[in-house]
């Protein structure tokens, strides 16, 4: 009896590290899920944000222009979502502040739904977040932006081909013109809900020295901390030296937030709901 | 109003020359008073205990033998003070002598190890996150190593992603006190027409080292040995053909590599590129550091990376390339970092 | 099972990177795109004919060119800046008859009836409401321009190509070409400018954009210019010629401002910002068309409330304070004459004097109300009847015969008005900017450069001024 109520109750329970949301300075009071917008400078994110949650940010055209973290709520089939726009960036593996605001919310927040904003005239250049960002978290959707866009440049995307290759949801929009916002609220509700259940494919290949590191390195940190979703990506973090792994993996913070999907979810839910 | 109570205004002129020359006499950068008496405090016992286990060590992992001598020369101090030095060093347990033999104890190793990673944490510093020009690091370096606490060094490390080596190619001890082997060998032993990778610039003397760093040699440059007799060696520097004394190609130590890489054989840089032009990118030179070459990279500039010069300001400076989709404008110092293939770009 | 600690992995990790050696950003970000670039080769298809019409490639070629670059853009600046003088005339007017004609009467009748003490209904109504109702009416109709019409520009994807073709000029300060953006702000209000510099990204060329930005001469400072140019430079000239010759000494000064900038730029990046690291990246975005409303909207809410209400922050102290120092009497005097008094010699001395520079101490939170700070502590110090309010309140005058009276009481002279326009260009940033360098450095250190540098600057200028100028008419 137990088992089943927990499986049924855990569809709708959030999966965000409450703990560490409020450390970041997130207020979760009236909410349901959080959900974190990332992207590209200059991808229509901000438009993308104000779409989502009828505020009014300014959204220059101009790379860095989202230089704090925005905040902003919604609610969709009666649930309240809190939006967390983070910094527009290039890329999450470099030491400037934006990014690691930006990679830090999303490991250590763990957002119930991450969405990556990319601008489908430039796929190329914006898949290199993107494929960072599926490194970290398996909760995340890809926001294909300015189609109108590229319709008038003759680029086409085919989003289907895109999905199966990422193993995460693709919604394709025009967020200025409002078109696709509704797929995307849905979609949203979705992989907040656990409705749907995105499987990103980590298929980027390094070098083979750095593959055969990783790998023995990744195979350590699995004996110790089995149950980790992915040791290969925390390895890749101890090579680079990042000392905010470095140093959860000695205080062992580590499996609290990796490998959070696969707990039981109610434990994490409570903080939430009371 | 305007006359009376006024100071004569020559005399206003005099007394404000006369305050600036003595702000100036007090504290002009490097050679005014303030700095002076820096400098002096900065001087002190620990400078030299410091110094002394420096070098003691640094002969040990190069497996030659530290010496009276030898200590004096690298201090430049008489060989009363060595002794008296040397008698203090023993007295403290970090270093036994026999004879003329110097070798350190266990605690004299780590204290020399500390010193030393400080040292590369600092030069590595100054590479990745100032404008401190090259020749400058080691210098500043040299002063900053005695003044940090293990503390500072440690957050150093952190704040920069606990680099491994410095800019020279040596490798940072870590806080543990490890340091991998020596590698290479020196760039005078290179066989004709073999290729090889810089690993490590020795940093002293430094007129050497402006030297080679005037020259282009930087740890992660692509070598190749043209000639080499005893008057003179000429070397292939990532395309640019150098000529350098024996005595100073021998502070160049390099890992020979098998394969041509890309790097080396491009000579031209993005620079060079016309209006209009195309071309992949081979590679991005070592010179380029820290944040600047990381922002290079996440901007899309990558080795195989198609990029057109679209347009160049009036000017000539800076230029927009179109790369990955995206309009970037680089300065022509930047530019230059980045070598390029012209007939790769055709085939796109 | 957990034999290891999690020590000895982090110590297998240390171990490993020596041996995957220094490349391993690199070739991290090798397999990345590579790997990006294969799935965009799968999923996107290019219909569009390869000798399609680039609209944006053809603006660029207009908007950088040799020959159209720099006309469109002094063009551009100049319908800004016009927009912003001749539109906030008529609202800056409403404002002021509003809120200082009209409410003002209406408060202090208010606590009459109420039968407040003076010193409450003086402290309140005189001193703090009137000060804060001032920097709002001067303030606000500017920003609400100037910002919006800024914000087009940038969102349409304009501000880029001026750092563009700028940028060989800073990069010979030392600069970054995107500090045009940032001074262009500081133009309607070095706060907002020094907010604007977030978008370098370079930490050397940033410090030195915000240390700068003090030299772009702010729209607080405009009506002290031109009033004072137009009193006594025009004056000079014949009646035909007057309008012009003052208008020509305004823009001197800031021309004499941008020079400073690039001169000031220079000087900083070779010595106190030499070892600071610089880094240099300028996206040029596609071109899009601005969503006007939306624009008006977020650049009213973003930039014009967030400035404004900072500027009101810091002018209710200093209303308090004004009012505070022209009615707490010791002995004889106010603490204004004894702050005047001791202030005067040092005044004269660099051709300024006490009322000038203790207008400056004390209307530091915004150079809008300097001018009336001037004009109340003239009158107060000097007796001269038929001005004013009463102490410590501040006014304005009708008509520029009344000024002219009123700084001739005073003692001006035709130096206290060149140096009053100097020392209006470079002296330390306002209170509201001062925090803003503040907030965005998070360092005391830069904010201290920021904000002393200039005034030793404008000091030292003026006191060279003074001597050299009376050395000259000594002579003559």
């Amino acid at each position: 009896m137990n088992t089943a109520q927990t499986t049924r109750a855990c569809e709708t329970c959030p999966a965000h590290n409450v703990a560490n949301l409020v450390k970041l300075g997130i207020n979760l009071e009236g909410t349901d899920y959080v959900v974190a917008l990332a992207g590209n400078p200059n991808t229509g994110k901000s438009t993308v944000f104000n779409a989502l949650t009828g505020l009014r940010q300014h959204t220059g055209n101009w790379p860095g222009k989202t230089v704090t973290r925005a905040e902003g709520a919604f609610s969709y089939s009666d649930k309240r979502y809190k939006l967390v726009d983070l910094p527009g960036t290039y890329s999450l593996l470099s030491t400037s502040t934006d990014e690691e605001v930006a990679r830090n919310f999303i490991l250590f927040g763990q957002p119930d739904v991450t969405v990556i904003v990319v601008d489908a005239t430039r796929l190329e250049r914006n898949l290199n977040l993107a494929l960072q960002v599926l490194e970290i978290t398996d909760r995340a959707i890809v926001c294909l932006n300015l189609i109108d866009e590229a319709q008038r440049l003759g680029i086409a995307v085919a989003e289907r081909t895109l999905a199966k290759d990422l193993g995460v949801p693709v919604v394709p929009t025009a967020a200025r013109r409002g078109i696709g916002i509704q797929d995307l609220l849905h979609t949203i509700h979705d992989v907040a809900t656990g409705a749907v259940i995105p499987k990103p494919k980590r298929i980027v290949k390094h070098a083979p020295q750095l593959e055969k590191a990783i790998g023995s390195l990744a195979e350590s940190l699995q004996s110790k901390f089995p149950g980790l979703t992915n040791a290969r990506w925390v390895a890749l973090r101890l090579l680079e030296g990042d000392d905010r792994i470095i140093s959860a993996v000695r205080t062992g913070e580590i499996t609290s937030i990796l490998s959070l999907t696969e707990l039981p979810r109610e434990t994490v839910g409570e903080g939430v709901l009371e | 109003m305007e006359s009376h109570a006024l100071i004569n205004p020559e005399i206003a002129l005099l007394w404000a020359g006369i305050a600036i020359s003595i702000l100036a006499v007090v504290f002009w950068p490097n050679r005014g008073l303030w700095a002076r008496w820096r400098r002096t405090l900065q001087n002190t016992r620990r400078v030299r205990i410091e110094d002394a286990l420096k070098h003691v060590y640094d002969c040990e992992y190069k497996q030659l033998t530290a010496t009276h001598k030898s200590i004096a020369g690298a201090l430049s101090i008489s060989g009363d003070e060595v002794a008296r030095l040397l008698e203090r060093l023993e007295g403290l347990n970090l270093l036994r002598s026999e004879g003329e033999m110097l070798t350190l104890t266990e605690d004299g190793r780590a204290y020399a190890l500390r010193v030393i990673r400080m040292h590369r944490l600092w030069e590595r510093y100054l590479a990745d996150e100032t404008g401190v020009s090259e020749t400058e690091w080691h210098y500043q370096a040299e002063a900053k190593e005695h003044l940090l606490t293990i503390e500072q060094a440690d957050a150093l490390a952190v704040h920069m992603g606990n680099p491994s080596f410095d800019p020279h190619g040596d490798p940072i001890p870590t806080a543990a006190g490890e340091l991998p082997e020596r590698r290479g060998i020196a760039l005078t032993q290179l066989r004709p027409h073999q290729y090889a990778e810089v690993v490590h610039i020795e940093d002293e003397p430094t007129a050497v080292y402006a030297q080679l760093v005037a020259q282009g040699i930087h740890p992660g440059a692509h070598v190749r040995m043209i000639s080499s007799d005893k008057n003179k060696i000429e070397v292939e520097v990532e395309g640019v053909e150098n000529i350098l004394a024996p005595i100073v190609a021998a502070n160049v130590a390099v890992v020979p590599v098998g394969r041509v890489t890309r790097t080396e054989k491009a000579g031209a840089t993005l620079a060079d590129l016309a209006v209009g032009e195309s071309a992949r990118v081979a590679g991005i030179s070592r010179a380029c550091r820290g944040p600047q070459r990381r922002r290079l990279m996440d901007l899309g500039i990558l080795p195989g990376t198609l990029v057109t010069a679209e347009m160049r300001n009036a000017a000539g400076d800076p230029t927009a390339y179109s790369v990955r989709g995206a309009l970037i404008a680089l300065r022509k110092n930047q530019a230059r970092m980045i070598h390029i293939e012209r007939n790769g770009a055709n085939g796109v | 099972m957990n034999a290891i600690s999690n020590d000895d992995i982090l110590l297998k990790a240390g171990n490993l990177r020596w041996e995957v050696g220094e490349n391993l950003h690199d070739s991290l970000m090798e397999s990345l795109y590579t790997e990006a670039s294969r799935i965009a080769d799968r999923v996107v298809t290019r219909s569009g004919a390869p000798g399609r019409f680039n609209w944006d490639r053809a603006l660029d070629k207009l908007l950088t060119g040799r020959w159209t670059g720099f006309p469109i853009m002094i063009l551009l600046l100049m319908v800004v800046f016009w927009l912003t003088i001749a539109g906030s005339n008529v609202p800056s007017s409403l404002l002021a008859s509003l809120l200082l004609d009209t409410v003002h009467p209406v408060l202090r009748s208010l606590g009459e009836s109420l039968s407040m003490p003076w010193w409450l209904s003086g402290f309140l109504f005189d001193g703090v409401y009137l000060a804060t109702a001032w920097v709002v009416s001067v303030m606000l109709p500017p920003m609400a321009i100037f910002f919006p019409l800024f914000t087009l520009l940038e969102d349409f994807g304009y501000l880029p190509r001026v750092a563009f073709n700028l940028d060989h000029l800073f990069r010979k300060a030392g600069a970054h070409g995107k500090q045009a953006l940032s001074m262009s702000m500081g133009y309607g209000c070095n706060a907002a400018g020094i907010i604007s510099t977030r978008i370098i990204d370079s930490p050397r060329e940033r410090l030195i954009a915000i240390i700068t930005n003090n030299f772009s001469l702010c729209n607080g400072r405009w009506p002290t210019q031109i009033l004072v140019a137009t009193l006594f430079i025009g004056a000079l000239a014949p009646p035909a010629l007057s309008g012009f010759l003052s208008a020509s000494a305004v823009v001197a000064v800031a021309l004499f401002g941008i020079a400073l900038t690039f001169l000031t730029s220079w000087f900083l990046s070779r010595t106190v910002l030499k070892g600071e690291a610089s880094t240099f990246s300028l996206e040029l975005p596609p071109y899009r068309p601005p969503q006007v409303l939306k624009t008006l909207y977020t650049s009213l809410i973003d930039r014009t409330i967030l400035v404004l209400w900072r500027a009101v922050m810091f002018a209710v102290p200093a209303g308090a304070v004004i009012w505070l120092i022209s009615n707490i009497h010791v002995g004889e005097l106010s603490i204004a004459e004894y702050a005047i008094n001791w202030l005067n010699p040092f005044g004269l001395l660099i051709g300024l004097n006490g009322v000038i520079l203790l207008a400056y101490i004390i209307a530091i939170p915004a150079n809008e109300i300097v001018i009336p700070t001037i004009l109340m502590l003239t009158v107060a110090s000097t007796g001269v009847s038929g001005y004013g309010e009463g102490a410590g309140v501040l006014f304005e005058l009708e008509d520029n015969l009344q000024y002219l009276s009123v700084f001739q009481a005073g003692g001006w002279t035709l130096l206290t008005a060149v140096n009053l326009m100097l020392f209006s260009l470079i002296h330390n940033p306002c209170s509201t900017t001062i925090y803003t360098i503040y907030k965005e450095t998070g360092s005391v250190k830069w904010t201290l450069v920021s904000s002393l540098m200039p005034i030793a600057m404008g000091l030292s200028l003026c006191f060279l001024v003074a001597q050299v100028w009376r050395l000259a008419t000594a002579g003559g």
